[in-house]
Order: C-alpha cells, then sequence, then structure tokens
C-alpha cells in the first residue's frame, strides 16, 4: 500500500488542507472587509467634500443674492415734470433724466442724509425707481415716493469693515434701519456692471444657454451620427483605426487649445464675430463631439447582437435596423455620454478666454452673434475683482452655474430615463 | 461528398423511402455550396434538396456547419465581416445569391427563429406587427389588428398573451417569448420558416409546446430546423440531414436516418458514440 492509498495519510493530508485554508480563508474575509471600509470611506469624502462646497457656496451665494439699500423719501409731484405719455414712448428713461429725476433722487438724499448724502446713494441708483415710474405712471401725481435704492459700493461695503471714514455713518444708518440688506430681484435680471451693487448674472447666464444651444445642435448630430456610421457602416481597416486613434485623442486634448483652434480658425473666418456665443459654441462643440462619439460607439456595441439578428431576419433594411432597433436601444447610453460633454462644455472657460468671450459686457446678448459672456468666465472675471462685494457675487455667480448645471443634468436624466428600456 | 448527391438525389424518389407520405417537390434546392470564415471552409460543398410542405432537421455534432448552412439559407451570413459563399441556392429555382436578388424581400419570405429568444424590446403587438408594418402589408389597423390575433393564435400564444398586448414581449417567459418569435416570423406570411436550435434555451414542458407548434405549423411552411437534441429530431421532422465537418454526411426520411442509417458515422453520432 501506497502512502497515498493510505487512509490515515489520506485524513491527515485532508485536516492540513483544511487548516491552510482556514487561515487563508480568514484573510481573504480581511481584505473583503477591508476593501469595503475603504470604499465607504471614498464614498463619505467625497460626499463630505460636495456638502461642504454645497453649504460653503449657498451660504456665501445667499448673502451674494442681497444688496445694501439705503431708505429714502423722494418729493415726485413738482419736481419732475413729465407728461404720463412720454413714459409710453421710447427711451421714457431719457425723458425722466431731462425732467430731473436724478436730481431730485440726489436733493431727496442730500436732505435726508446731509451733505454729500447722494454719494451715499450708488450711481444711477435713480434708473430704479425711473423704471418704478415708468411700470406705474400714476406714481407721477403722488407727491413723494418712499423707496430703498441701492447703497454705494464704498457705504455697502463699510457695513462690514471697508473705508474706515465710512464704518460709522454705515453702522448708525443701520441701527436707524435706514441702511438694510434686501433681496436683489435684479441680480437675475441684469449683466455685468463696475460696481457690485449694480452687477446681475442674467447676460452671463443667457450667453450659457445661448453658447450650449450651439454646441448641443452642433455636437449632438455629428457625433451621434460619426458613432453610427464608425460602428454601422464602417469596415474594420486602417482607415477607421486611424480615425478612432484620432477621435480618442481629440477627448484628451487640453481645452485651451480648442480655443487657440476656435481663434484662428473660425474668427479669422468671421471677424466680427468675436466674443459671440455663435463662435463660442462652435469652439466647445469641437471639444464635445469627441466624447459623445466614444460614449456613443460604446452604447451601440451594447446593444445585443441578437435583436440586429431579428430586425435583419424580419427583412428590415440596415438603416431600419439602426433607426427602429439600434439607436433607441443605445439612446441612454448616448445621453449619458452627452450630458458628461456638456457638462463639460458648460464649465470651460479657457477657449471661451481665447475668442474673446471675457470682454466686459453690460447687457445681456440680444441674438447669436452680440457680444456675450459665459457664467464661468464671468465667475473668474468676477473673482479678480479688488471690490468686497464681488466676492459673495461670485458665489452667487456659481450658485446660478451650478443650479443651471443641475437643471441641465436633470433634463438628461429624465429624457433618459424615458427612452431606458429592458431586454 | 457523393453521399450527399446521392442522398439528395433519393430524397426526391419517394418509393423507396420507408415514409409513408409523397416527399413532394422541393422549395430550396442548394447545389455545391461551400461557406467560407475567411481561410477557414465552414461548408465544404454542400447539396441538398429541401421539400416544400415537411420539416426538415439538421443535426450532428457542435461546429459542425449546420448553423452557418441554415444562416445561408436567407442570406443572413451576409452580416459576417469575413463569411464568403460559393455555390448557388435555389428558392423556388431562383438563385438568392444572384445579384439582383433583393435581400430584404428574401428575408419577408424565407423567415428565421434565433437560438435564444430575441422578441423587440417593445409591446406584444409591436413585435409582431413589426413585420407587416416595414414590408408595407397591412392596409389599415384594423387588417393589422388581424394579423397580429392570426400570427398569434397560429404560434399557440393568443390565449395567454391577448389582454396585455401592450406590455413588453420581454416581460413573457423564455418558452413563450420564443413562440412570440415565431409568431413574429409567421406574421409576415413566409414560405419558409428556419430554425436555428429554437428550444435550446427552454426547459422540457416549454419545448414540448413549441415541438407541438412546429407540427401544426407543417404543410403551410417549409421548415427548417437545426437541433442537437436527436430526439427532437426523431420528433418533428420528417427529413434529417446529418452534417460532420461541414459536410452531409447522409441525408434521408428521418425514419430511415434513425432505424436504418447507411453510414457508419452517422450510426456512430445517433447511438451517442461521438458528437
Amino acid at each position: 500500500m501506497t502512502a497515498r492509498n493510505d487512509p490515515t495519510a489520506l485524513e491527515e493530508r485532508r485536516a492540513l488542507r483544511l487548516a491552510r485554508m482556514q487561515a487563508g480563508l480568514a484573510r481573504r474575509y480581511r481584505a473583503d472587509t477591508w476593501f469595503r471600509w475603504l470604499g465607504l470611506g471614498a464614498v463619505s469624502l467625497s460626499a463630505f467634500v460636495l456638502v461642504f462646497l454645497l453649504v460653503a457656496m449657498a451660504s456665501n451665494g445667499w448673502a451674494g443674492f442681497h444688496r445694501s439699500e439705503l431708505k429714502l423719501t423722494v418729493p415726485i409731484r413738482g419736481m419732475v415734470q413729465i407728461d404720463a405719455e412720454r413714459l409710453a414712448q421710447p427711451d421714457p428713461l431719457g425723458g425722466l433724466e431731462t425732467a430731473g429725476l436724478p436730481a431730485a433722487v440726489k436733493a431727496a438724499a442730500n436732505k435726508a442724509y446731509g451733505a454729500g448724502g447722494s454719494d451715499l446713494l450708488a450711481d444711477g441708483a435713480w434708473r430704479e425707481l425711473g423704471n418704478k415710474l415708468v411700470a406705474d405712471p400714476a406714481l407721477l401725481r403722488s407727491p413723494q415716493i418712499d423707496i430703498s435704492l441701492p447703497a454705494s459700493d464704498e457705504l455697502a461695503s463699510a457695513e462690514r469693515g471697508g473705508k474706515p471714514a465710512l464704518q460709522a455713518t454705515a453702522q448708525k444708518l443701520a441701527r436707524e434701519g435706514k441702511l438694510l440688506r434686501a433681496f436683489d430681484t435684479g441680480f437675475l435680471a441684469r449683466a455685468d456692471a463696475t460696481s457690485p451693487q449694480s452687477v446681475g448674472i442674467w447676460g452671463a447666464l443667457k450667453g450659457s444657454i445661448m453658447t450650449m444651444l450651439i454646441t448641443l445642435i452642433l455636437a449632438f448630430p455629428v457625433g451621434v451620427l460619426s458613432a453610427l456610421y464608425l460602428e454601422e457602416y464602417a469596415g474594420q481597416n486602417r482607415w477607421t483605426d486611424i480615425i478612432e486613434i484620432s477621435i480618442n485623442n481629440l477627448a484628451a486634448v487640453p481645452s485651451i487649445i480648442f480655443g487657440l483652434l476656435g481663434l484662428a480658425v473660425f474668427l479669422a473666418l468671421f471677424p466680427n464675430l468675436r466674443s459671440a456665443p455663435l463662435i463660442g459654441g462652435m469652439t466647445l462643440a469641437l471639444m464635445t463631439m469627441p466624447v459623445i462619439v466614444i460614449s456613443g460607439r460604446n452604447a451601440i456595441k451594447a446593444v445585443p447582437p441578437s435583436i440586429r439578428d431579428a430586425a435583419l431576419a424580419m427583412g428590415a433594411s440596415p438603416i431600419q435596423v439602426v433607426f427602429h432597433h439600434v439607436l433607441p436601444l443605445a439612446l441612454p447610453g448616448i445621453l449619458t455620454g452627452t450630458i458628461i460633454g456638456m457638462a463639460r462644455a458648460l464649465g470651460e472657460t479657457a477657449p471661451l478666454l481665447m475668442i474673446g468671450m471675457r470682454a466686459f459686457v453690460a447687457s445681456a446678448p440680444s441674438d447669436f452673434t452680440s457680444p456675450s459672456t459665459v457664467l464661468p468666465v464671468q465667475i473668474f472675471l468676477w473673482s479678480d475683482e479688488i471690490d468686497r462685494g464681488f466676492i459673495e457675487r461670485t458665489s452667487a455667480a456659481i450658485v446660478v452655474l451650478l443650479a443651471f448645471l443641475l437643471l441641465m443634468n436633470g433634463v438628461a436624466i429624465y429624457l433618459r430615463n424615458r427612452f431606458e428600456k429592458r431586454w | 461528398m457523393n453521399t450527399s448527391v446521392q442522398a439528395a438525389d433519393e430524397a426526391t424518389a419517394p418509393a423507396r423511402s420507408a415514409f409513408p407520405e409523397p416527399v413532394g417537390p422541393s422549395k430550396i434546392s442548394a447545389r455545391d455550396v461551400s461557406v467560407f470564415y475567411g481561410e477557414k471552409r465552414a461548408i465544404d460543398n454542400v447539396s441538398i434538396e429541401i421539400p416544400k410542405s415537411y420539416v426538415t432537421a439538421f443535426i450532428g455534432p457542435s461546429g459542425c456547419g449546420k448553423s452557418t448552412f441554415l444562416r445561408s439559407l436567407n442570406r443572413m451570413n451576409d452580416t459576417i465581416a469575413n463569411a464568403r459563399f460559393e455555390g448557388e441556392i435555389l428558392l423556388d429555382g431562383v438563385d438568392i445569391y444572384r445579384s439582383t436578388m433583393d435581400v430584404v424581400q428574401l428575408r419577408a419570405r424565407v423567415g428565421m427563429v434565433f437560438q435564444k429568444p430575441n422578441p423587440f424590446p417593445k409591446s406584444i403587438y409591436e413585435n409582431i406587427a413589426y413585420g407587416p408594418r416595414i414590408h408595407g402589408i397591412s392596409g389599415s389597423k384594423s387588417e393589422l389588428d388581424g394579423i397580429v390575433e392570426r400570427s398569434l393564435q397560429r404560434a399557440g400564444l393568443w390565449d395567454e398573451v391577448k389582454d396585455r398586448l401592450s406590455e413588453s414581449g420581454t416581460t413573457l417567459s423564455g418558452g413563450q417569448q420564443q413562440r412570440l418569435c415565431i409568431a413574429r416570423a409567421i406574421a409576415v406570411d413566409p414560405e419558409v420558416i428556419l430554425m436555428d436550435e429554437p428550444c435550446s434555451a427552454l426547459d422540457p414542458i416549454a419545448t414540448a409546446r413549441i415541438e407541438e407548434l412546429i407540427d401544426d405549423l407543417r404543410g403551410r411552411y417549409a421548415i427548417v430546423i437545426v437541433t442537437h437534441s436527436m430526439q427532437q429530431a426523431a420528433r418533428v421532422s420528417q427529413r434529417t440531414a446529418f452534417f460532420h465537418l461541414g459536410k452531409i454526411v447522409e441525408y434521408g426520411t428521418t425514419s430511415d436516418i434513425f432505424t436504418n442509417p447507411r453510414e457508419e458515422r452517422t450510426k456512430d453520432y445517433i447511438t451517442g458514440r461521438y458528437g
């Protein structure tokens, strides 16, 4: 009898093997636990960072949605000589200016807050009163109007430690309830300005929306069609290999290079469109398209071949197979890639700086060819400003950018879930 | 190779067969068919006559080329990039590989059911209506409704799904899905139905139902079925071809093949000695 078949030896060997396995088993479970804790740690860390970011932005941003206002009583009847009809005509504010409204506001401020009181108001504060009058011409007949007008930058920052000379004034006014922080409804309606008291985000937001529209219109169809062609029609040869490598490389090119491309090509072709959302959108579309192509190809590849077989065997032509079956099934994946690409494009600053979208634009763009800026560039510009008021405005702009991003992603995820099908 | 031609010749001589019914005219005649995948020859000079109103079974070990041959009968191999075809396949005397043949129309005439049930991820109704719709067969909504109902009835699925036609086809059980695929294939009223191991993913009960269904459909359509199960071939088919290494070793009536095979290799295979 050999040792191999000896029953006692066999038992011993089994026992030894079992003991070794047991030791290994404990190690395996330990590794499992470790891995789970590591993963949990990573998730908690990212959740913490996200919450910290959101809270910091929200608390700062909340202040950014407010501004300092000064209470004022402005006499109207007798001081501002203008017909109610004039307010219905073009440029009503110009009419009010000639009628002496700025002077009336100035006089009221000097009267209420002593000599130099008009300096406590922001430049052009009278325009807010003017807009109120335009909205309701009946107010022209009232003897006086109580209104809160934006305080000057100096007074606003003095309230929280600015110019020492003004600090006392600011504190006194605040105590008397004449200087107050009010929610700035105009922040979402105005465009860039030199004073943090009168800036708005609408100009940049509208610019971003327009730029994104151009990007989507250009990048989505081109990206999806390229992905479809490469997956469904193109053969496997050297040319398609070269194209595939090029597209993959394009997705990894630093964005500023695309900005240079936009500057060298698009602006050379259309020199009048500097700073226009059209050019910005074209530049960002170049950057977004490879992302859509790559994710689109993966999504198309993931459509089970059995569905293609089924459709072909039913006598569907290749284009019917693509549009009836492959594309609907691949759409959720394509949309995911599009979300990622568009989110990246929305947050992009560098290439837009190259094509002049960092200009100071004091009014919202009226169309795709008028000068404009976009949210991230606006944030960049404001964060560069010295005035204290801009810090809060920058946070508010970031909140707007994040909210827009969330909204955009929400729509895309909704669309994706609607199209999602299981097989 | 000689044998296969011989077998085909004998197949058209029903008097010799122990099979009680006459074999009738052929629907498909394959002549000297070879299929290559790149350099590899998957089908080697196969010739066969497939009768019009019977079930023909292809049996053979894995990789013997029976599925490849089946897929060449409706040119599904065209979709494989490096597949190459030689020879001719006549459907009602017309070569389906000639350049003027419309593949889309060919596939409407020669339907196919696959190994794994592959309903579209659409409603049951849409699954059936898809074929008639793309081929423009149905004129009106009521006509289409009629086609859907008839197809499901013929596939023995109507009673099970008539109340939930709008549910997704993928919510059905495996056996139901396969019957749905058969219903989908017969919705365009094909002349031939090719079945590529239609029961290999199903349990015995679902298999029995499909086999019953195949039996019901016989006569109306020429049916060609590839199967790994010799019992299944014996149960559902009237003609059987034994494939081995890309050639047809023996082709004859099913009862001959199973009770009285002429070739040693056929005998070895059906008695389970290899394969």
